[in-house]
């Protein structure tokens, strides 16, 4: 992306806008397709690559993550000498929206829950999704129309088998949410307020201000804390999964400890992955929307013990991350934004693209009007980024007051740096925001692999080959549900034995594959930030 | 072993449930007309052979034929082919059922001929879905055929599912069926065993080498082994080498080359730490026998035992604890609580053992497991509770020190 050297000074573009310009037509749109081929980063030359082992030998995969999927473990028998066994019915891998959801319907149905999670409950991307939830509730909308929109989104790569599940499971995931305690934005009459976005037939879109995903989690958190039966152990990320004598069937998971780099064994009828994302690995070296603790690890772990993946060559670009101030470089600008009316502007102060196309078209968009030279170049102390203008201050003219009433998160944000949206302009280039594919999973969260379960971000199958707004928070919510509801559905009486032998399955497949093993993997927090996992 | 000497698993002979071929890839029957035509023949050969029992006893095979040989139906004579095949490490049995079916079967057949048995009773571990389905298949073809020896019947029984059930006398037990507890010996099944009447019990594997014996003659199968080892062995390999699987090998191949020939050596080229012997009495082998020749008596003569032929391997850093530990959780498991020292005993030994395994062990625990280990044997109806023990000295001899690093 810093191939493009051509573009105008940022004091420059920033002295030559004006809100109040004419503006030109927006030119001829040109085909989609021939556009993401062009520009999207999943099509970079050189980026993908075809995994050699695994479940998915043969199919592409984004190079980074190959690398770690190809990777050794951190765990080896000798390590789990002398570990503290705990046993319980189910163990949750993840504190955001999707284990939380999990965590709740399996403890409510009488199972002890052990919610293990990397960093503290609710450090996720969960509370980041600002925009909101989508689910089929307006009059003029369907269920069907949800699912062709979610389909055609995601270019019809989609499994329609688990978007049927998703969508109607919108309505009452709604409903649940509001049981829990959550706020929602209302209309006058005190119905629920909806909104468009981004490839949307219908207002779909049910929001709390512009922190949706926030409020979700505050009251998620709240009722995980107080259930009984679910144990959360924070800072505890998972190194390795465990299998049974034959390596085929999860049973459990080796912990580690932030605090003391001590190890801790969960032995369990059910492993529910909710891991979430893989922004931090900075594919193509994009930046990204994503929190700390996106480092792929349950892709990695999955992968590891047999689950099958799919789409691992298609991530999603959020077409509006900030590039200035430097310190906030990825992190979002939502959606509603755009669905509110703003516009982008190229350096030229032209319009290049309907704004409300699919995410992975406008980021496309904007990719081409930087490497064609009419971007807006950012100065940064590392090395120079570069973007184009999210029109807020039109927006603001056009309706007043629109920003700070929905979306003060933005507002808070901004100020602190000296900015504001109203008057001035923002900054924004596309940043790594969502991991489109991931685990194989069926319509109950189930993997490929007995009695492990992968639900929100990490599995794949839902959002094809690019994600419409909206329908993140509602799988979190929908599928968590579902897998914690299926995870207690195995009778059987427990592990008899808990052993690495998959981990020695990949470690044949890499001899046999004459791959080095010297790479170890998961990352569990990015280099920047301690590195690869390290006792 | 290349492919085309293997005897059991010659590539000609994995064809699965297919009589028809299978009769003519194979000695098209013969062996059946000579073990109608003369029965104690047959037995002859089989002693000059020095078969022995591959399901883990190594007791010669030829002296349970004569046993049952000698006693007179009443009014039947048994054959129980016994497949319970649940041992950890242990995966040949399946095999040899899923693609070889008329092999056994042909064995049995001619075992039953030689100690005038005519229930033959196929008892297969009921997990072992794809052996049953090609098991029920071949039965089905041979009441079908011609071939079948008048007055023999074949029938398929799928186990309890019990560890325990793979014991002779336990499997007696529930073809009679009742819960497979072991029984007292003596009496020894040659004289009273299902419903009473004289039964030989032979491992699957042990009868799929008769046919081959009775065609090719004992010479032939005693020059497949090495050293003091007859015929051929599968040995099944699991654990951290390159190629796990079973292997068809001569009697007494030396471990080093089970595991770096034809195993591929240690996963990531780690040192070798230790060996798992599956089978009813587990021992462990250390780099100190890489040398030995896998046979009964060579393995018994180093205080250790060749078991089903089980090889699990251990590498470094591996811990020796945990394994036991979870040895003897599966046989804490398997115990069927008849005999009190066996039911209480080897609970305590796994708790125990959890508890130094999990880092809270004291010294007093690892002094009372010793205790435990020097009173415990020989005290129940089966050799289960003796087996444990066996694994357990074993591992003390060759790694006490990890014990202790392991206390609290």
């Amino acid at each position: 992306m810093t191939s493009a050297i051509e573009a105008i000074p940022l004091a420059e573009a920033r002295a030559r806008y004006r809100p109040d310009t004419e503006l030109t037509p927006l030119p001829p749109t040109i085909d989609p397709d021939t556009l993401l081929a062009a520009f999207h980063p999943d099509h970079l030359r050189g980026s993908v690559v075809k995994l050699a082992i695994g479940a998915n030998v043969g199919d592409s995969c984004q190079r980074e993550l190959a690398d770690l999927l190809q990777a050794e473990a951190f765990i080896d028998e000798a390590d789990l000498a002398g570990t503290p066994v705990t046993d319980c019915d189910v163990l949750i891998i993840g504190g955001g929206g999707a284990g939380c959801a999990a965590a709740l319907a399996a403890a409510e149905r009488g199972a002890s829950v052990i919610l293990a999670t990397k960093l503290r409950l609710g450090d996720s991307n969960t509370v980041m999704a600002e925009g909101g939830i989508q689910a089929a509730i307006e009059p003029e909308d369907s269920l069907q129309r949800h699912v062709q929109d979610t389909l055609r989104g995601g270019h019809h790569a989609g499994d329609p088998a688990l978007v049927a599940a998703m969508v109607e499971d919108g309505p009452d995931v709604i409903r649940w949410l509001i049981r829990q305690g959550m706020q929602f934005e209302q209309t006058a009459g005190g119905n629920l307020h909806t909104r468009k976005a981004g490839g949307l037939s219908a207002a779909r879109i049910v929001h709390c201000r512009d922190y949706t995903g926030l409020e979700m989690m505050r009251v998620l958190r709240e009722a995980v804390i107080q259930h009984r039966a679910i144990e959360v152990w924070e800072q505890s990320p998972a190194v390795e999964l465990l299998s049974n004598e034959r390596g085929q069937k999860c049973v459990g998971a080796v912990l580690s400890s932030l605090a003391d780099g001590r190890l801790r064994i969960v032995r369990t009828r059910s492993v529910i992955m909710a891991t979430g994302g893989v922004g931090r690995l900075h594919l193509n070296g994009f930046p990204t929307s994503n929190h700390l603790g996106a480092t792929g690890d349950g892709l990695v772990l999955a992968y590891r013990i047999g689950a099958k993946l799919r789409d691992l060559d298609s991530f999603q670009y959020h077409p509006t991350g900030l590039v200035y101030p430097p310190h906030l470089s990825g992190k979002l600008v939502t959606e509603g934004v755009r669905a509110a009316g703003a516009l982008l502007l190229n350096a030229d102060g032209r319009r290049f693209v309907d704004e409300l196309a699919p995410r992975d078209v406008v980021s496309a968009a904007i990719l081409r009007e930087v490497r064609e030279g009419r971007g807006i170049r950012s100065p940064r102390l590392d090395k120079e980024r570069y973007g184009v203008w999210l029109d807020t201050p039109r927006l603001e003219r056009a309706q007043p007051g629109l920003l700070e009433r929905q979306f003060p998160k933005l507002l808070a944000r901004t100020r602190v740096a000296g900015i504001d949206p109203r008057v001035d302009p923002l900054l924004v280039h596309p940043t790594l925001h969502y991991q489109n594919g991931g685990v194989v999973i069926d319509v109950d969260g189930a993997t490929t692999v007995p009695g492990l379960y992968a639900v929100g971000e990490v599995s794949g199958g839902i959002h094809g080959r690019n994600r419409i707004m909206g329908n993140a928070l509602l799988e979190i919510i929908g599928f968590g549900r579902r897998a914690g509801v299926a995870a207690i559905g195995d009778r059987d009486r427990g592990p008899k034995k808990v052993t690495l032998e998959h981990v020695n399955r990949v470690r044949r497949a890499l001899t046999l594959a004459g791959m080095p093993m010297t790479r170890k993997a998961p990352q569990v927090l990015p280099p920047y930030a301690g590195g690869a996992w390290n006792r | 072993m290349e492919p085309l000497n293997q005897v059991l698993l010659h590539p000609d002979r994995r064809i699965g449930a297919d009589l028809e071929r299978w009769l003519k890839v194979s000695h098209g029957g013969t062996p059946l007309a000579a073990a109608i035509a003369d029965p104690a023949m047959v037995r002859e050969q089989i002693r000059v052979a020095e078969l022995r029992g591959l399901g883990g006893s190594g007791f010669p095979v030829w002296k349970k034929w004569d046993a049952v040989a000698a006693e007179p139906a009443k009014p039947d004579k048994y054959l129980v082919v016994n497949g319970n095949e649940d041992e950890p490490g242990t995966f040949k049995d399946r095999l040899l059922l899923e693609e070889t079916p008329h092999q056994v079967i042909e064995g049995a057949l001619v075992a039953a001929l030689a100690v005038g048995a005519n229930r033959v009773v196929f008892y297969i571990n009921p997990d072992l879905s794809r052996s049953l389905a090609s098991l029920k298949l071949a039965i089905e073809q041979w009441h079908a055929s011609e071939l079948l020896p008048q007055g023999i019947e074949l029938t398929l029984l799928p186990g309890s599912g019990h560890y325990i059930g793979g014991e002779e006398t336990a499997a007696m037990e529930w073809i009679e069926g009742k819960f497979p507890f072991p029984r007292g010996k003596p009496p020894y099944p040659a004289q009273v065993g299902v419903h009473g009447c004289p039964t030989l019990i032979n491992n699957v594997e042990t009868l799929a080498h008769v046919p081959h014996i009775v065609m090719n003659g004992a010479e032939w199968f005693r020059a497949r082994g090495r050293g003091t080892g007859t015929g051929t062995k599968l040995y099944s390999l699991s654990g951290d080498v390159l190629h796990p699987g079973v292997y068809e090998l001569p009697m007494g191949t030396p471990l080093r080359e089970l595991i770096y020939e034809h195993g591929g050596g240690l996963l990531s080229g780690k040192p070798l730490k230790a060996i798992f012997t599956g089978g009813p009495s587990n021992t462990l082998l250390t780099p100190a026998d890489l040398d030995v020749g896998l046979d009964f008596d060579s393995l018994r003569a180093r205080g250790g035992s060749l078991g089903t032929g089980a090889m699990i391997v251990i590498s470094e850093g591996t811990g020796v604890v945990k394994r036991v530990a979870e040895y003897v959780r599966f046989f804490a498991h398997s115990s069927c609580g008849q005999c009190p020292p066996c039911k209480s005993g080897t609970a305590t030994l796994s708790r125990l053992l959890d508890r130094i395994d999990t880092g809270r062990g004291t010294t007093d625990d690892l002094a009372t497991l010793e205790d435990l280990c020097a009173m415990l044997p020989g005290s129940g109806r089966c050799h289960l509770l003796s087996g444990v023990v066996q694994l357990l000295d074993s591992s003390f001899r060759h790694f006490h020190h990890e014990y202790k690093s392991a206390l609290r």
